[in-house]
C-alpha cells in the first residue's frame, strides 16, 4: 500500500513539472533568440578597431594599454603627406646638437625609423614595424613640427580584435573606433 | 607648467587643421616614386565561419560521446582540440562567455552592431544546454577545457561552502550586465583569467590570478567554471531544465558511490531514501519561510546595490572624467591628470559633459537596481532550492552542475563504456594484478 503510494504520485507530478519547465525554458530561449536575431545583422558592420588619426593626441597609452605585450598599435607613414625634410621632427629629438644617428639624437627609442637619402635635400622615412612599439613619440614630433605624415594606427594583422579594445577604454580623446572590413584602415593618404 | 602644456597641446591641435600645409610637397627631380605600402587586411569572417562550424561540430561530438558512446576519451580529446584551436590559435575573442556583454549591449542600445556570428556563439551553447545539458562547458569552451586538462585530484569542498561559492557567478553576471548595459566596460573580458595564458602575455594581476586558478584546478575540479563563470551560471539554468538528462549508467545504479567520488564538480547527488524523514510540518514551515524571504531578499538586493549606483558609475569613462574635473576645480594646485589635460586641450565643455554624466547616472540607477534585484533573487532562490529535500533512491546527476566530463562513466562498475568496471585507470591496472579470478 505504502509502496504503491510512493510509486504513483510524487514522481509523476515531478516529471510533469519538469516537462512543463523544459517547454517554458525552450519557449523563452526561442522567443529571446528570435528577438535577438532581429537585432543581429548579417550585413557587414563596424567590427575592426582603428584609431582616428585626426583625433589622436599621442598620449602614449597605446603603447602601454594594449592587451598584447608589444602593442598592436604601430606608427604608419603617409609618404604623400611627408615633406621629406632633412631636419625631421619625428626623426630627431628637439634641440639636438649634431644631426647624426647617435641614439641620444633619435626620437624613436627603438630605432624603428629608417631614413634614406633620395636627392638633395630630401630624405625618405620608413617605419620598421617589427621594431615599433607604438609609443607615438615620433608622431608627436611630426605632428607638432612637420606635416603630420607619421600617425599611430592599429595593425589589423596584429590586432586580436578584442571584444572591447583595452586602449579604447583609456584613450583620453576617444580616438579609437570600430570600422568595417571594407574600410579596415583609417589612413592619412588616400591616394 | 599646466598652462604651458595646455598651450602646447592647443598648438598641436590647431596644427591639425593645416597639418599638411606646413612643408610643401617635394618636387623630385630624380624620378623618385612614392613607395606603395600595403597593410594586412583582416580576414576574420573566414575564421568566424570556421569557429561556428567547429562550435556546433564539437558540441555534437560531445553529445554523441556522452549520451551514445559514454566515452570520456572522446570528450577529453575535444578538450585538447578546444584548448589548441579556440584557446591558443584563435586566442579568445569572441567567446561565448564574453558574448553575453555584446548581447546585453545590443538589447539596450539598438545602434550597437551585433554580428550574426556573435549571436550564434551566444545562442548555440544555450540551445545545446536546453537539449542535452552543459555540453559547451564540457569540451568546447577553452577556459573549461584548460582546467579539465590539468585536473588530477578532487578535494571535495563542503556542501555549504560550495553552495555559497556558486553565488559568485551570479553576482559576476549581475555586474557584467550592469556595466555592459551602461556601456561602461566589458567586465568579463577585463577579468578573463586564462586569456593571458592563451595569448602568452597580458595584464600581470589578471595573469597571476589565472595561474593561481590553474594551479587550484589541479586539486579542485574546474574552479573557474564552478565558482566564477557567469555564462556557466546562465547555462546551468537551461541545463537544469534540459530535454535529455544524462544518466551515469544505463544498467541500473547499484549505489556504490564511486561516481560521486569521481565527479570533479560535485554534480552527483547521493540517494536520500536511507535518511530519516523529517517531520512534514517542519518542512512546509521552512519552505513558506523561504518563499517569503525570496521577494524580501530581491528587494533588499535592489535597494543595496541601487543605493551604490553613483559610486558604481565611476566605472564609466565619462563619469570618471567628470569627477576628475570637479576634483581639479577644488584642488587646482594638483598635477593635471592626462584625461583632464586632453579634455581642456580639445576644448571640452564641462556643462555638456555634465548633461551626459547625468544621463549615464540615471541609467546606472535603473540598472543597478536591476542587478541588485537579480543578486537578491538568486540568493533567495538558492535558499529555497536548498531547503527542498528530494527523495532519491539512486545516485543522480544534477544537470545544473554537471559539465559532462564523463569521469563517472569510467568509474561506474555497471557502465557499458569500453573501460567498464575500472575504478580509475590506475586502480584498474592494479586490480588486474590482484584480482581474484
Amino acid at each position: 500500500m505504502k509502496d504503491k503510494a510512493q510509486l504513483k504520485s510524487p514522481m509523476d507530478r515531478r516529471d510533469f513539472l519538469r516537462t512543463c519547465s523544459t517547454f517554458v525554458a525552450g519557449g523563452v530561449a526561442l522567443a529571446s533568440g528570435g528577438l535577438l536575431a532581429a537585432k543581429a545583422s548579417a550585413k557587414e558592420g563596424d567590427v575592426f578597431w582603428q584609431i582616428d588619426p585626426y583625433k589622436c593626441t599621442q598620449c602614449g597609452r597605446c603603447e602601454t594599454d594594449c592587451v598584447l605585450t608589444v602593442s598592436a598599435v604601430k606608427c604608419f607613414h603617409a609618404n604623400r603627406v611627408c615633406g621629406y625634410c632633412d631636419l625631421c621632427g619625428g626623426y630627431y629629438r628637439p634641440n639636438v646638437k649634431e644631426l647624426n644617428t647617435a641614439a641620444e639624437n633619435m626620437m624613436c627609442p627603438t630605432g624603428a625609423i629608417k631614413r634614406e637619402f633620395v636627392e638633395e635635400p630630401y630624405f625618405e622615412y620608413t617605419i620598421d614595424e617589427a621594431l615599433c612599439t607604438g609609443c607615438g613619440k615620433c608622431v608627436k614630433g611630426c605632428t607638432s613640427f612637420g606635416n603630420g605624415s607619421l600617425f599611430l594606427q592599429i595593425d589589423q594583422e596584429k590586432c586580436q580584435q578584442c571584444n572591447e579594445c583595452a586602449i579604447a577604454k583609456v584613450c583620453p580623446s576617444d580616438a579609437i573606433q570600430r570600422v568595417s572590413n571594407a574600410h579596415a584602415y583609417k589612413l592619412k593618404d588616400h591616394a | 607648467m599646466r598652462k604651458v602644456l595646455a598651450i602646447f597641446i592647443g598648438f598641436i591641435c590647431s596644427c591639425r587643421a593645416w597639418a599638411v600645409a606646413r612643408f610643401p610637397k617635394p618636387d623630385f627631380t630624380s624620378g623618385y616614386q612614392y613607395p606603395e605600402i600595403f597593410h594586412g587586411a583582416p580576414n576574420e569572417w573566414v575564421w568566424n565561419i570556421l569557429d561556428v562550424v567547429l562550435l556546433v561540430g564539437m558540441m555534437s561530438l560531445v553529445v554523441w560521446a556522452a549520451y551514445k558512446k559514454r566515452a570520456r576519451a572522446i570528450i577529453f580529446s575535444m578538450s585538447v582540440v578546444s584548448v589548441l584551436y579556440f584557446g591558443f590559435f584563435r586566442s579568445g575573442c569572441v567567446c561565448s562567455v564574453g558574448s553575453i556583454q555584446n548581447v546585453v549591449t545590443a538589447v539596450v542600445n539598438p545602434d550597437y552592431h551585433l554580428p550574426w556570428y556573435v549571436l550564434l556563439v551566444f545562442l548555440l551553447p544555450i540551445v545545446f544546454a536546453l537539449l542535452f545539458g552543459r555540453v559547451f562547458c564540457s569540451g568546447v569552451c577553452p577556459l573549461g577545457a584548460l582546467q579539465e586538462l590539468v585536473n588530477v585530484r578532487n578535494f571535495r569542498l563542503s556542501r555549504a561552502v560550495s553552495a555559497t561559492l556558486t553565488m559568485i557567478p551570479w553576482v559576476y553576471l549581475a555586474f557584467t550586465i550592469l556595466y555592459a548595459a551602461t556601456r561602461s566596460q566589458f567586465l568579463i573580458c577585463r577579468l578573463d583569467p586564462f586569456i593571458g595564458i592563451f595569448r602568452l602575455g597580458g595584464d600581470l594581476g589578471v595573469m597571476t590570478f589565472g595561474i593561481v586558478l590553474l594551479v587550484m584546478s589541479i586539486f579542485v575540479g574546474r574552479p573557474f567554471c564552478q565558482f566564477l563563470c557567469p555564462y556557466g551560471a546562465l547555462l546551468s539554468v537551461f541545463s537544469a531544465l534540459s530535454w535529455k538528462k544524462l544518466e551515469i549508467t544505463d544498467k541500473g545504479c547499484i549505489n556504490c558511490a564511486l561516481c560521486s567520488v569521481s565527479c570533479p564538480v560535485d554534480a552527483i547527488r547521493a540517494p536520500q531514501s536511507s535518511r530519516t524523514k523529517e517531520e512534514r510540518r517542519k518542512g512546509v514551515k521552512r519552505i513558506i519561510l523561504m518563499a517569503v524571504l525570496l521577494p524580501l531578499l530581491t528587494l533588499a538586493g535592489a535597494v543595496l546595490v541601487g543605493s551604490q549606483s553613483d559610486a558604481l558609475s565611476l566605472a564609466h569613462k565619462d563619469v570618471y572624467l567628470y569627477e576628475l574635473l570637479l576634483e581639479q576645480e577644488v584642488h587646482p594646485e594638483m598635477e593635471e591628470p592626462l584625461e583632464v589635460e586632453t579634455f581642456h586641450a580639445l576644448g571640452g565643455d564641462i556643462n555638456e559633459l555634465k548633461a551626459q554624466v547625468d544621463d549615464i547616472r540615471s541609467d546606472y540607477r535603473f540598472y543597478s537596481y536591476l542587478a541588485g534585484a537579480l543578486i537578491g533573487f538568486v540568493i533567495g532562490f538558492k535558499l529555497l532550492k536548498l531547503s527542498l529535500k528530494r527523495g532519491r533512491k539512486t545516485y543522480e546527476i544534477d544537470m545544473a552542475r554537471c559539465t559532462l566530463c564523463g569521469k563517472c562513466f569510467n568509474y561506474c562498475p555497471q557502465s557499458t563504456s569500453p573501460r567498464a568496471g575500472r575504478t580509475s585507470p590506475r586502480a584498474g591496472r592494479k586490480s588486474s594484478l590482484t584480482a581474484n579470478p
